[in-house]
This record gives C-alpha cells, structure tokens and sequence, in this order.
C-alpha cells in the first residue's frame, strides 16, 4: 500500500506550486464536480449525498494535489485505484440485486438486458458498418431493466477518445485500475524483465477478435478471453462449453490482473492482452496530447522505460523523443525522470514550450472526465455501501 | 508556420476541455441522437427481430417474427422463425397450435407444450414440422439462439430452425 501514495523524485526546478495558486487552479474542478454530483446531492436520503461529497472531496483533492505537488502519476493511481476496486463492488451488488447471482441469464440475452461495455466497441464496428446492427444482446437506449445501454457508453467513449486518445486506459477504464492497484502492492518487480515483443501481442488479438466477430456476427472477445467477466458477469456453466469459457475468464483474470502484475509491476493485462487498449492506440494519432523526450536533457539512463508500466518505452522511441504509440499517457515516466526530460506536449508547439502549461492543459478535460465517468461510478459503489450503515 | 502550428495546438487542446465540459449538456444528446437517427439496432439474432403477423387465439395471440436470415459469413446463430404466444399469464396449462409462418394460409408448424403455474419452470415444447418450412428437433428446450423456448416478459418464445429451402426463399423475398 506505501507504494500506492509513494512520492516520485521532481524533476529539477519543479518545486511545489503556491497554495493560493493551487486552489486557484483547482477552482475550475471543484465548480465541475459540484455540477455533476449536484443530482446526487438534491436527492432525498443520507447516502447519496454523503457518498457524493465524498467523491467529490476526493477528485478535488486530488487534483488539487496534482497542481500543488506537479506531480501526475501518484494522484491519478489513487483515483484509477479506487475505481478498480470500487467498480466491481457495485456492479456485482446490482447484479446480486437485479438477479440474485453473477450469471447471465438466458432470458437477459432475449430481452436485450444484458449491460453494454465498452471493450465490446471494436468488435461491433464492421458489423454495425454493414447491417447497422450491434452484435451484443444490450439495449440501444438506457431502459430500466438496463440502464448501461449502448448509444450512452459509445457517446461516453467517443468523446474520451478524441479528446484524450489512449488517456481513455489511464483514466477511464474501470478493469486497469484493479491491476494497476495489484502492481502497487510490491516494492519491487520480481520479474525484472519482460520482453518487449510482447507488446505487440494485443495488436494480433484486436485483428484476431475483430476478423472473427465480423465472420461470425457475435463478439468472440467477451465470449472467450475476457478476464473481467471473472469479476462482473459471466454466462451460467451448465455445458461443456460455458465451463471453458468459466475456466478461460478465471484464468486470465488469475494471471494476467492478479500474478503477473504482482511479479512485474506492469500492467500486464493491458500490455499483453487487451485488444481494446491496442484499438485506443490508434487514437492517440488524434489526441492533441502527448509524451515527449527532450532529446537536449535526455541522459539515457532509462528510468522513464523501467516506470513505464505498459512497455510504451524503449531505447529507440527515447532516441525519437518520443513514447509510443501504445502510450496511455499515465506520466509515470514524465514524474520519474529526475533530468526533466520527459514532458508533457502538445502537438504542434516546440518541445521548450513550457510542459507544465501542456499537462494542465492535458490534467482539465482528462480530469473532468475522470471525475464526470470514473467519479460517478465511485460514487454510485460507495452510495451502496454507506447505506448499510446509514 | 512554427506560431501557427502551435496556435492550433493550444486552440485544440483549450478545445478539448470545452468538449468534456459540453458532453453531459449538449454532446451526449447530440451524438447519441445522431446514433439512433442512423437507425441502428441490436442483432435481431437475440432479440428475435420485428413481429410481421398475430394469429388471435382463444384467449390469447400468437405473434409471428420475421425470420432471422443471418448475414455473417461464419454465422453463430442459424436461420430460425421465431413466435411468441401472449400474454403467458392467460395461456392454458396445455398448449397445442398449428402456426401459419409465411401467410400463405397453410400452416408450417404445429407446436405443443405445457405452461406450468410457475413462470421460473422450464419450458418443452413438441414441435412438428408441417411442410418444409421448418425443420425443428422432435423436442425443443435447449438454450440456443436459433432453437429455444423460454418465458420472457408475460410471453413463451419458440424459435425454430429454418429449412436451407425456406430462408433461401425468404432471402428471395426480401
């Protein structure tokens, strides 16, 4: 846990921000925050409103911390960390509420009520291109048998996408923070090395899922490799088929979100398997933001690609200046270069633009959705749990 | 050109904190308008497509689903006609019907099952082809998208398979 809220060494002449300036800076957030919980605040009931101000006190925090301390990776772990942990609390709560148990009903599939997630998306592209239909058994619109319908979440994710291209995985997606929280808990990786040819492995499971879900018209992903149907829902094992498909979730789940980030201090889910990460990749063509090596202060000495938890550095990106494009702009490389020569940028402008302006600029709408999305799942989880004692 | 390029940027970057700023209020409902405008839809491969007939019964009706015609190359789900008897609550213990798929006055299939007091029972039906229009196993309770019963919201779903010859004429049809 020390690691979860360890302090990273400042980069030379990035000493703390003044208070007031902080705050200041910090307003903007606060004025945001209290627009998106105010609905939970108006509702009648304790735990609503105590679960809204608690999330509200806490992305504000934090954020303010971000601007004071100019430090990015420790608060936003903090957040991404208790959305991980928080989210399949409340999910599988409604799932006991709703269904009395983790597995998807039959008739769910029927009647379109099963929730809709987002690491579906690339799968329902060439399908939805060609018969404009979506291969997954939700809801196009919110109903009351399933209010995480599909026009909402693609909404949601589009407009996360274009604005913060792969930022979507360090700030918005619910599964990473469980096994961002796992690496934290060691001090040090076991397993020191890990070849990086692996990172091309999601690349070859996007086009595999993606080939295979416009041939068949079902989305194979969410049938047969995803571990977090271990920890959301998963079909009922009443075949052979359903068992495999039981034992596959458990086991990826076990392997690549429980042990090996807990022996590499990676995110080895999100590095090694995860085709939507790999299709998020593409987006940070788009994204405005970016991480950038100051080539002129750079020193190779290789901090940035050993705190790089999703192998997006290597000794020939840093010899570009450039992280790549797998990067989901988490600035734990940017925090831990003691030279300052990994910053934030934004394209189009000089590297010696001020960086600091670039990941303000970066942190607001990375922030307001974090705090928009992420904030409001946390705060629904906790709602939950505050009632059984309110 | 340096000054214009990094003008577009911080305009683009301001921009994108106006664009989460505006989502909840304007985007949202601006984009997910423009998504159902587009006429998109769940694969009626799982919820069994638009209804085209209702057969009156005594009591009760059958609804008749346009047949699902898979488009997919490998399809996962095969052609299979779909019928609903509503509402399940009014039904009697014994149901036995010979249902008329395609309007063409004859009936296609004849399907019998009991309807237990208890909506969480599971369901079998006899089915029997009438022609070659369907071509249904002798007992259907298996949990399948192209062969199934279930009770489903005050209603008992039958999905049967479709002969090669049948969706080969309603692919003609349509």
């Amino acid at each position: 846990m020390a690691e979860l809220v360890s302090t990273a060494t400042a980069p030379p002449g990035a000493g703390r921000r003044p208070v007031w300036t902080s705050l200041l800076l910090t307003l903007p957030v606060l004025l945001w925050a209290m627009l998106m919980f105010s609905r939970s605040l108006l509702v009648p009931g304790a735990a609503p409103k105590i679960a809204a101000l608690i999330v509200l006190a806490f992305m504000v925090s934090l954020f303010f911390l971000m601007v004071f301390t100019r430090a990015t990776y420790r608060w936003r772990r903090l957040f991404f960390v208790s959305l991980g942990l928080l989210f399949p609390i409340g999910f599988i709560w409604d799932l006991l509420a709703l269904r009395g148990s983790m597995t998807i009903p039959f008739d769910s599939v029927l009647t379109g009520d099963v929730p809709f997630c987002f690491l579906a998306i690339p799968m329902t592209i060439v399908p939805a291109a060609l018969t404009s239909t979506i291969i997954f058994p939700g809801s196009i619109l919110a109903t009351p048998s399933n209010p995480h319908a599909i026009v909402p979440m693609i909404v949601l994710w589009l407009v996360a996408t274009i604005v913060l291209g792969k930022g979507w995985c360090a700030y918005g997606c619910f599964f990473g923070g469980i096994e961002e929280g796992v690496a934290a808990l060691p001090r040090t990786a076991r397993i020191k090395t890990v070849d990086r040819r692996w990172r091309w492995a999601p690349w070859g499971v996007l086009a595999a899922v993606v080939l295979l879900s416009a041939a068949t018209f079902s989305p194979t992903y969410c049938a047969w490799l995803c571990p977090f149907k271990a920890v959301t829902e998963f079909s009922e094992v009443n075949s052979l088929r359903t068992a495999a498909q039981a034992g596959i979730f458990s086991s990826l789940f076990i392997g690549l979100v429980l042990v090996l980030p807990f022996l590499t201090k990676l995110r080895t889910q999100c590095t090694i398997l995860c085709p939507f990460g790999a299709f998020q990749s593409l987006f940070n063509k788009l994204s405005v933001f970016e991480v950038r090596i100051d080539r002129g202060k750079c020193t190779d000495c290789a901090t940035c690609r050993r705190a790089c938890p999703t192998l997006s550095l290597d000794a020939g990106s840093a010899a570009q200046g450039r992280a790549m494009m797998s990067c989901m702009k988490c600035g734990a490389c940017v925090d831990a270069c003691t030279k300052g020569a990994v910053v934030w940028h934004i394209k189009g402008t000089s590297i010696s633009a001020s960086p600091e302006t670039a990941r303000l600029l970066y942190l607001y709408p990375a922030w307001g959705f974090a705090t928009m999305f992420g904030g409001s799942i946390i705060a629904s989880s906790l709602e939950k749990m505050v009632h059984l004692v309110v | 050109m340096r000054r214009l390029t990094a003008f577009l940027g911080y305009t683009i970057a301001a921009l994108t904190t106006a664009a989460t700023l505006v989502t909840p209020f304007l985007l949202f409902n601006l984009f997910g308008g423009i998504l159902v405008r587009t006429g998109i839809r769940v694969d009626p491969a799982y919820g069994g497509g638009d209804s085209v007939r209702v057969l009156p019964r005594d009591g009760y009706r059958i609804v008749v689903h346009r047949a699902y015609l898979p488009v997919a190359p490998l399809p996962s789900v095969r052609p299979y006609a779909q019928m609903a008897w509503a509402p399940a609550s009014a039904l009697p213990a014994h149901v036995e019907d010979d249902v008329d798929l395609d309007g063409d006055g004859r009936p296609d299939l004849r399907a019998a099952f009991d309807v237990p007091r208890d909506p969480a029972a599971r369901l079998v039906a006899d089915v029997r082809a009438l022609g070659n229009t369907v071509r249904p196993p002798r007992r259907v309770s298996h949990q399948d998208l192209g062969t199934l019963i279930a009770r489903v919201n005050d209603r008992v779903l039958l999905r049967v398979p479709l002969t090669r010859e049948a969706a080969a004429r309603e692919r003609g049809r349509r």
